[in-house]
């Protein structure tokens, strides 16, 4: 993702943010449907501008090569809260075990939009976009619990929860601020959803993905996943190892 | 301050009265968890143990561990049930089953650490708990349906229209009572167990089943169709951060890194070099990706994703041998219709698999139209899906030779006259209590020590793994062993705190004392860990590491620093054999009350009388030196099993004339009260 420059360090808004540069392009759900990894840098804004940084970074999801574990969803409330619920996690992942592969699952993830409705959503700046790294994240103390911002995600579901045991909105910080573990979080360390998957299913770019509404799609499926009789194409329809599959082996 | 991993509360349900009641988990907690709380509410409520599985005093369990529903690997998504079981011949004993998934997760979130199911409704219902709210339903609805049929509906039932939408839905109004985007967790029996079939399953999502005991009938006979589950609430930990760094240091260290393996199957699209590696939808064994886009699927919180889910929705979730269900046909198509026929039915593969044995019979002339055994199904088509379609809806409807099945294979070929001649043979291979032959009785003792002591064929792979498959494996590919016998056997003995002999299986070896210590450790091990603890049998215990930069296994290490991490108690490994020796001991005395005595505690003729005739990999120490042996020519000792089994219940602390625990060894672990209800039945073992 190009640098961010600063060109005009401008008075503090609600949420706390500064006139600054920030990323074109923003696309009717505010993601980044134009660009991919070519960036032109922002322009000066007018004074009644509210300009919001772009994410520091993006978690990608291959869903076809998820196991649907949810073990990043037990990673993410665990590292921040320090208890186990996939209520409470940041991440989502919900499937039909009867479902037919690829369609049987759907990964939810933040995705950090470049223009976060949840932030433009809040009252009180809680939920705001962090100065240093761009995640969006919310600042506990100052969220008062009217749900703008889980109502404002264009999302299905939200990528926003209510947090009913603490009584607080929560969203994916990209790990910024996760206590429970001896790792540093943010994008420029750790995410624990990314550490924990051991289908190796999400990875973490700086550059704002190429993008549909569908989803930030990634293959991340290579030839050692083919080797077990997987697909490694796109569309999750070819499997190009083995036999053609109408012969089992022989009996052992 | 309450011990991490529990939430405090074990539903109890009596289906007679309609009556639910939270037992403090509190109470039960010095057993762990699992199997080792079932079996003590059993010891507790069901006042006469020598009842049969049917009656409505028998209490079924549905337990989850401390680790279930957290990020302990491999340790999250299973749930333990038990009860008295309605399969094994000659006696059903008290006995445990367990599924995978993520029904146990849910239950915790929930507010649950376990369920205790009770009584007999008077029609057909359902229990449906959404956090704490618990409602007994009408079943009529549902009655007669598929487990994957009764499962969606209930899906329905539970969250209504909405609910499969993938959007967050509260499960109760007000801001605060929790939403969630899942589906419920729901574990349903299917038209085998309505009919009361003693293979009758539980099954949960597409293809997780709690099969042997016949459990599913035991739910039919309570008129119980189903369980269903959603919560919102949290687990606690005592050391997060212990835990999440521990998994991440497992996963790294020992787990089958999917984009860059150290070792990895010679050949692609093998799943059965997954037995080794461990490779993520490794254990549908014989089944391929080719033709078939798919992915894999794993239990909550795994970190192997043993099973895969397919584009055609056929089969999903199946694995290890009920994937092997029918063999005659070499069209993977029909093998999977075939297995997702059974799971739909919820049939125990495992009994109803021998169908092989029918067709053997038939082709005696024993069994078909108008012969000694009456039989219209089509066995000339054999290898046909239509005939494993009809054979498999017959068992479960107890129609034409289904009538006689429906009591297991054991019980149908007592009735046909058969089965003395059958098992003597060898033409019927049931080694212990009616159960069919998982790995070679004559040879491969821990495994058939440990079942006929206990209750099942024990169907826990943690050694058979090392000692048996990785060799065999390694021969199918033709290479040799990863490891030298030597090296094997050093390192389990590393792992398991036994001397290396526990691990020759030569004719001298298997009946030598640290082979019987051996066994007894595996008892004690799994009982806790893996029975009591949620720990996954394909993943645990990990006693070799083949991948990596040494041969060491993870295991005994790494358990008590999860046990620590997630209830924040110390527990040594060697705490835990005694917790696992104490729960073994307790269900030992249910067995007892059954009528348990060493007499009972013979295998099936042919393992005595007809030799070994296939090559069965195993390790041997001969002359001094270790090897790899196929072990051919060998059945067991019938005096040498005797002296075995004296000198098994003398390292236990039993009476070795009748193989009962006696008093001092059972208040030496606080089981007092046990020995007390023996000695009221005249069952107690004399002090030696």
């Amino acid at each position: 993702m190009g640098d961010i420059e600063k060109t005009v360090a401008g008075e503090a808004t609600e949420g706390g943010l500064s006139r600054r540069q920030f990323i074109t392009g923003v696309g009717g759900l505010g993601v980044g449907a134009v660009i991919g990894g070519l960036f032109v840098n922002g322009f000066a804004l007018a004074d009644d501008v509210l300009a919001i940084p772009a994410s520091g970074g993006y978690l990608l999801i291959d869903q076809k090569k998820c196991a649907g574990c949810q073990s990043c969803m037990l990673a993410c409330s665990l590292v921040h809260y320090g208890r186990e619920n996939t209520a409470l996690s940041r991440i989502q992942v919900t499937q039909n075990p009867f479902g037919k592969f690829p369609d049987d699952m759907v990964l939810d993830q933040c995705r950090q939009c470049p223009y976060p409705s949840c932030v433009d959503a809040c009252p009180t700046g809680a939920m705001h976009a962090d100065p240093e790294t761009g995640a969006r994240m919310v600042d506990e103390g100052k969220c008062v619990g009217c749900e703008r911002c889980v109502n404002a995600c264009p999302f299905t579901p939200s990528r926003v929860q209510w947090n009913h045991e603490d009584k607080h909105a929560q969203k994916c910080d990209l790990c910024l601020e996760s206590p429970y573990w001896s790792r540093d979080g943010g994008p420029d360390g750790t995410r624990a959803c990314e550490a924990v998957c051991p289908m190796k299913a999400i990875t973490f770019t700086k550059e704002i993905p190429i993008q549909s509404d569908a989803g930030y799609e990634v293959n991340l499926r290579n030839s050692h996943w083919g080797h077990l009789g997987y697909p490694t194409d796109n569309a999750g329809r070819v499997v190009s190892t083995g036999s053609t599959g109408s012969a089992a082996s022989a009996s052992h | 301050m309450a011990t991490g991993g529990y939430v405090g509360k074990i539903l109890y349900v009596n289906l007679t009265d309609g009556r639910t009641e939270e037992i403090p988990t509190e109470q039960y907690e010095q057993w762990g968890g699992g199997h080792g709380m079932a079996s003590a509410l059993f010891w507790d409520r069901v006042a006469d143990k020598t009842i049969d599985g049917f009656h409505p005093d028998n209490l079924v369990t549905l337990m989850t561990s401390p680790f279930s529903g957290t990020l302990v690997p491999s340790a999250s998504g299973r749930t333990e049930v038990t009860g008295i079981g309605v399969q094994a011949y000659p006696i059903a004993w008290y006995t445990r089953s367990n599924m995978g998934g993520r029904f146990s997760g849910e239950l915790k979130y929930a507010g649950f650490d376990g369920i205790a199911v009770q009584g007999r409704a008077e029609k057909p219902v359902w229990i449906n708990i959404v956090n704490n709210k618990v409602t007994i339903e009408d079943a009529s609805g549902i009655w007669g349906m598929d487990t994957h049929a009764s499962q969606e509906r209930i899906w329905e039932l539970v969250g209504g229209a909405d609910t499969n939408a993938g959007d967050w839905q509260a499960l109760s109004t007000g801001r605060d009572s929790g939403r969630t985007t899942q589906r419920p967790a729901v574990v349903a029996i299917g038209p085998a167990g309505e009919n009361l079939n003693r293979n009758a399953l539980l099954l949960h999502d597409a293809g997780n089943a709690a099969a042997q005991g016949g459990f599913g009938a035991v739910f039919g006979s309570k008129n119980l169709k189903a369980i269903s589950v959603i919560g919102t609430g949290s687990v606690p930990v005592a050391d997060p951060a212990l835990l999440m760094d521990l998994r991440l240091f497992l996963q790294e260290d020992y787990a089958y890194d999917v984009d860059d393996p150290i070792l990895e199957s010679p050949v692609p699209d093998m799943n059965f070099y997954g037995i080794i590696t461990r490779h993520p939808g490794a254990s549908p064994v014989l089944w391929q990706g080719a033709g078939h886009p798919n992915r894999p699927q794993g239990c909550l919180g795994c970190f192997r994703a043993c099973r895969r889910r397919w584009n055609n929705g056929i089969a999903n979730g199946d694995a290890c041998a009920e994937s092997c269900y029918w063999m005659a046909s070499t069209d993977q198509d029909d093998r999977m219709a075939a297995t997702h026929l059974l799971d739909q039915m919820g049939l125990n593969h495992y009994d109803v698999k021998n169908h092989d044995y029918l067709v053997a019979l038939y082709k005696m002339g024993i069994l078909g139209p108008g012969k000694q055994i009456e039989s219209n199904l089509p066995y000339e088509k054999y290898d046909k899906l239509e005939f494993i379609q009809a054979y498999t809806s017959a068992i479960a409807n107890r129609e034409d030779i289904g009538a006689d099945l429906a009591d297991g294979i054991a019980r149908a070929a007592v009735k046909w006259g058969r089965y003395d001649e059958d098992t003597t043979s060898g033409l019927l291979k049931l080694p212990n209590w009616g159960f069919s032959e998982h790995y070679d009785p004559r040879v491969e003792v821990e495994w058939s020590y440990g079942s006929i002591l206990g209750d099942r064929d024990i169907n826990e792979h943690g050694v058979n793994t090392h000692v048996h498959w990785m060799p065999t494996v390694q021969g199918m590919f033709g290479m040799a062993p990863l490891v030298s016998a030597e090296e094997l056997v050093t390192q389990i003995s590393n792992a398991t705190g036994l001397p290396p002999e526990g691990w020759d299986y030569s004719e001298e070896g298997i009946y030598a004392d640290p082979k019987i210590a051996a066994v007894a450790w595996h008892r004690h091990y799994s009982r806790f860990w893996i029975q009591s603890m949620s720990m996954c049998d394909t993943a645990w215990p990990n006693l070799v590491r083949y991948a990596g930069p040494d041969n060491v296994g993870a295991t005994p290490t790494v358990e008590p620093q999860f046990y620590k991490a997630v209830t924040g108690k110390d527990l040594s490994y060697e705490e835990s054999l005694e917790l696992g020796r104490k729960i073994w001991n307790l269900d030992r005395a249910i067995w007892i009350l059954q009528g348990r005595h060493r007499d009972l505690e013979v295998h099936a003729n042919y393992v005595y009388e007809v030799p070994t005739s296939a090559p069965y990999p195993l390790p041997v120490k001969e002359n001094g030196e270790w090897t790899y042996s196929t072990c051919l020519g060998r059945t067991l000792d019938r005096e040498k099993w005797e002296a075995v089994k004296t000198r098994f219940y003398e390292l236990e602390g039993w009476d070795a004339a009748t193989g009962w625990p006696t008093r001092a060894t059972l208040a030496a672990m606080g089981l007092e009260q046990v020995a007390d209800e023996l000695a009221a039945a005249g069952k107690l073992g004399a002090e030696a």
